[in-house]
């Protein structure tokens, strides 16, 4: 990093974010193949079907733990304010990049606040709907009708996480040039820190 | 492999109807005719050479307490008053073989569990990944997971003896004919002689079990205490697809068309707005006076 650029993501953040985000890589298109019988293909990939309903939920396991050091690594700074609302309904003219209708944001935006909080809720909830799914027999016939239902939210949760994974990776790649580094070396440009977060750039630059 | 038409395959497109098919088979147990000798048992382990399991005495006449990888058929005795007399609920328990088979529908592996147009529903044990969803669609609580092989077994109708054209071992070795074998129509039209001739005996109760919530099975009960179906250790209403797994297809419908949709939008956004860039040169020249 030169004097020059901003540190946005330490090590440790950039670790964490790209283990949870491997596994949830993983978790995603092993449970679409098994979703889709039209990709179930996709389970070649990673050693054929029995080994990916083997690891699926152990790599669950994990991508539930890193969740959890996200919340602790995280939380605080994703504490919602009124500021935060404010952006939020500003959310139609930031759709339409434009950032002079969009309130100033700190370290990070309403938007980015709100996709961290679901996140958490959506990992609690692969959670609570998968652990039944990784023994569907344990309880024999009683579990009858119930494995469905998990079946089914367990498919909607991550339905919604693959929808905002395009989200994510839209905005964080092409949409805003200069954002992914952040998560990849660590650093961010002035400049980019004055478009999309110009509180946290006056808070650092100190102007 | 078999050769048999199929009709159903799991996780799979159904095969173009029409194709081929043969007569449908089924096996009709006439609870009222056994003797509980468990030879049926004996045959099944033979014929499929099945490891035999270490037995203990848990205060029935039953040889095994349940099902196993290895156990496909198990004679249930269930010792219950009727009328002030003691009785034996005799259950014949394996695959029912159902024409609308809840585990095939709740299988996510293709080709892991297949139904032949004869009515066998068989499972292809090097299709199957493991995930024991069939164990919870099935209604009559039949397929056992082999925790060390990772795959699921049951009875399979000895599918190898039925295709060469010879009935199934149990069958085979019933010495009272209290099973038999025969086309659906037949052994259906058995079974319906069968318990009107139990009523005419003072069992009024008596019913051909071939529950319409799975479409019928392949293997119907004779059943003489029809009123004391759940003492025969049979559902009075089983379902094959309950509710979720029917609306879990539709919503993986509309799943799959939502998250394409949102890759196209993010497609139209980029080509309607392009890319948000920081003004390098601006920042430059603000960084400047600093």
């Amino acid at each position: 990093m030169n004097g020059r650029e901003l540190l946005r993501f330490t090590f440790r953040e950039r670790l964490l974010h790209w283990l949870v985000g491997l596994c949830f890589g993983y978790l995603l298109l092993t449970g679409f193949a098994l979703s889709y019988p039209s990709l179930f293909w996709l389970t070649l990939l990673v050693g054929g079907g029995p080994a990916a309903r083997a690891l699926h939920p152990w790599v669950g396991v994990v991508f539930t733990a890193g969740a959890l050091c996200m919340l602790l690594v995280w939380g605080r700074d994703m504490r919602w304010n009124k500021e935060d609302g404010a952006w939020m309904r500003a959310l139609r003219a930031y759709v339409r990049h434009d950032k002079s209708q969009v309130p100033d944001s700190g370290k990070y935006n309403g938007g980015q606040k709100m996709y961290f909080w679901v996140s958490m809720v959506f990992a609690l909830l692969y959670l609570v709907t998968g652990l039944p799914l990784w023994f569907p027999a344990l309880a024999g016939a009683s579990w009858l009708g119930w494995v469905g239902w998990m079946r089914l939210l367990h498919f909607l949760v991550a339905l919604g996480g693959g929808g905002m994974l395009i989200v994510h990776g839209y905005l964080a790649t092409v949409a805003f040039p200069g954002t992914a580094r952040a998560m990849l070396y660590g650093t961010v440009t002035r400049a980019w820190a004055r478009l999309h977060h110009p509180l946290w750039a006056r808070q650092q630059i100190g102007d | 492999m078999t050769t048999l038409a199929i009709k159903r395959i799991s996780a799979s497109s159904a095969p173009p109807p029409g194709v081929s098919s043969g007569p449908e088979y089924s096996k009709l147990v006439d609870i009222s005719r056994c003797i509980g000798c468990k030879g049926c048992e004996v045959a099944c382990k033979e014929w499929n050479e099945l490891k035999s399991e270490t037995t203990f005495n848990f205060g029935s006449y039953q040889s095994h307490q349940d099902l196993t990888p290895n156990t496909w058929l198990l004679m249930r005795f269930n010792e219950k008053e009727v009328d002030g007399s003691l009785r034996w609920m005799i259950t014949k328990d394996a695959c029912l073989h159902c024409a609308e088979p809840g585990c095939l529908y709740a299988c996510p592996s293709p080709g892991a569990i297949v139904q032949y147009t004869n009515g066998i529903v068989d499972f292809n044990q090097e299709n199957c990944i493991g995930c024991q969803y069939c164990v919870s669609g099935c209604p009559f609580d039949i397929p056992r997971f082999d925790s060390v092989t990772g795959k699921v077994y049951k009875c399979t109708l000895c599918v190898d003896r039925v295709e060469a054209g010879l009935e199934p071992a149990c069958v085979k070795t019933c010495p009272t004919n209290a099973i038999a074998w025969g086309s659906k129509e037949d052994m259906t039209e058995l079974g319906n002689k069968k318990v009107a001739g139990l009523k005419n005996r003072g069992f009024e109760n008596a019913v051909l079990y071939d529950p319409a919530g799975v479409g019928g099975t392949h293997m119907m009960y004779v059943v003489p205490h029809g009123d004391r179906l759940e003492d025969y250790h049979l559902p009075a209403d089983p379902v094959a697809s309950p509710g979720p797994l029917k609306a879990l297809g539709w919503m993986k419908d509309l799943g799959g068309l939502l998250l394409g949709g949102g890759l196209v939008g993010a497609l139209v956004h980029y080509l309607a707005l392009g890319p948000q860039r920081p003004d390098e040169t601006g920042s430059n020249s603000t960084e400047a006076r600093q």
